[in-house]
């Protein structure tokens, strides 16, 4: 008899201990899901929600401060979403704060942040819709990516047509880097310039020390220095 | 069968074949009788488990024997699968620079799936095979019959309280496995890295949610009754003497973890199901 009610009770405290970690587990995350602290429902109207999903995060100064409650498509192009916010943050968050979808790092959950609004600005009160920003998803990216990668592709066309012209010695560019005749024509210009300027600058000095011109030449002299 | 030769010793196709073809029908018609043996023994049970008496004090030994006595067994199995489970899972997280995703996903994997399954065939194969063998060496040694004369229930007080109180003890023992073994997570987690006992649970249960929790609990209910059922009907319906009941444990404890799996594979698409 002793020893049955030895065993009923050693069941007993072994079933309690079970029990109490399922429910202290249970308490913890509905904790963490907003269900036993007081809390509050703003909503954000989107275009797109890039795959929020009920559940995720909602983000203030670093910090989660909610979750999202409800997701509801109310036009073809308009999504509501419903947040569900700790009342401790209210204070800190202002009507003209802003609500962006973002992701928790590069692989994680999408979650919604929310930029502060300017101090001085009255509270967010219960029910209340607040400014969303369209978040840059990872097609926008990739659609910026490719219209990029489309010019460099014809920047690099076009810089093959124009060097093909200039290997074949087409154009002003082509002939003066390929055309031997002009590179004569220009060097047998240069001389020219060259042997002329000679010839100028033997006139010069005649005509400086010439009788007539030297008055003139002696006056430019002293206004130089 | 004998398989039939011809006047040189030599065997006869036709009749070799047809002599696998009877054996097989055999077989057949032996499995579809052991469904319906089955499915008469459930439906006996939930008749049983309603009508009164209720042999209370009797669903309290076998909870204490079923639940209680097999806590120290699963208490370190959860332990070492926690720890395992995050040494091994660190490797491959670390070559991806997610070493802070391990508290996460192994509580996960626990809750989820690995906790819930690993306990319940630690609980087959000791409270399945223990059913298994002692009912069929009572059924061996009349045991059962003496009940029935002396107008005692049998089935009411070997076999009803022994599937209730399995279908109720494994839950706890899952919730103790899964609380033990996500304390081993947090060991071997430690191991290598220095993760605050509070820094871990905030992590664990950041990520876990009641749609990882409920359904993990919900299954091993029908794991218990599952395994609880098989193992007293194995022993129940035990015959060929001594021999059977040695064939009653081990099948108890073969078909209790076969159904654990289909029963686990049916939870999971149901589950998926609800969560889209």
């Amino acid at each position: 008899m002793q020893k049955s009610t030895g065993n009923k009770m050693k069941l007993g405290i072994f079933v309690t201990i079970s029990v109490t970690a399922f429910i202290a587990g249970i308490y913890l995350i509905g904790q963490r899901q907003q269900l036993f602290s007081n809390t509050f429902q703003i909503s954000g109207i989107f275009k797109d929600i890039s795959g929020l999903q009920i559940g995720n995060n909602v983000r203030f100064s670093g910090i989660n401060v909610g979750i999202i409650d409800n997701i509801q498509q109310i036009t073809d192009s308009t999504v509501k979403v419903d947040m569900l916010i700790n009342d401790d943050s209210r204070k800190f968050i202002k009507k003209n704060a802003k609500a962006i979808i973002g992701s928790d790092g590069l692989m994680g959950n999408k979650l919604i942040l929310i930029i502060p609004g300017a101090p001085g600005m009255p509270m967010l009160s219960n029910d209340d819709i607040i400014e969303t920003t369209q978040p840059i998803t990872m097609d926008d990216i990739l659609f910026k990516i490719k219209v990029s990668s489309d010019n460099a592709a014809n920047i690099t066309d076009n810089l093959s047509a124009i060097t093909q012209n200039i290997r074949e010695g087409k154009g002003t560019i082509g002939k003066l880097f390929m055309d031997t005749v002009l590179a004569e024509n220009v060097d047998q210009a240069l001389i020219s310039i060259k042997q002329g300027a000679g010839g100028f600058k033997q006139n010069m000095n005649a005509a400086s020390n010439n009788i007539l011109l030297r008055g003139f030449f002696k006056k430019k002299n002293k206004k130089n220095k | 069968m004998p398989i039939e030769t011809n006047k040189n010793g030599k065997v006869n196709p036709v009749r070799e074949l047809r002599s696998t073809e009877n054996s097989f029908v055999k077989h057949l018609k032996e499995f579809f009788e052991e469904i319906t043996l089955l499915t008469k023994f459930t439906f006996r049970f939930f008749k049983e488990v309603i009508k009164p008496p209720y042999e209370f004090n009797e669903f309290v030994k076998q909870s204490y024997l079923i639940g209680y006595k097999s806590f120290p067994l699963v208490a370190i199995t959860g332990l070492i699968m926690g720890l395992v489970l995050t040494i091994q899972s660190r490797p491959t997280l670390a070559q991806f620079g997610a070493e802070s995703w391990l508290p996460a996903m192994v509580a996960v994997s626990i809750v989820r799936e690995i906790g819930p399954v690993i306990t319940a065939l630690i609980f087959a194969g000791k409270v399945g095979s223990g059913i298994g063998a002692e009912l069929a060496s009572m059924k061996v040694t009349e045991q059962i019959d003496a009940m029935e004369v002396s107008g005692i229930n049998p089935f009411k007080y070997l076999v009803v309280t022994r599937i209730v109180s399995a279908t109720v003890m494994l839950p706890v023992l899952v919730s103790a496995a899964n609380a033990i073994s996500l304390y081993g997570a947090y060991i071997g987690v430690n191991l290598e890295g220095d993760v605050s006992f509070r820094l871990f649970f905030a992590q664990v249960f950041d990520k876990l949610s009641f749609t990882d929790v409920f359904p993990g609990i919900i299954k091993t209910f029908f794991f218990g009754f599952a395994v609880a059922l098989i193992s007293c009907y194995k022993g129940y319906n035990s015959n060929k003497g001594t021999e059977g009941v040695g064939k009653a444990a081990n099948s108890a404890v073969v078909f209790g973890s076969l159904f654990i799996f289909i029963l686990d594979m049916i939870a999971v698409q149901v589950t998926s199901l609800f969560s889209r």
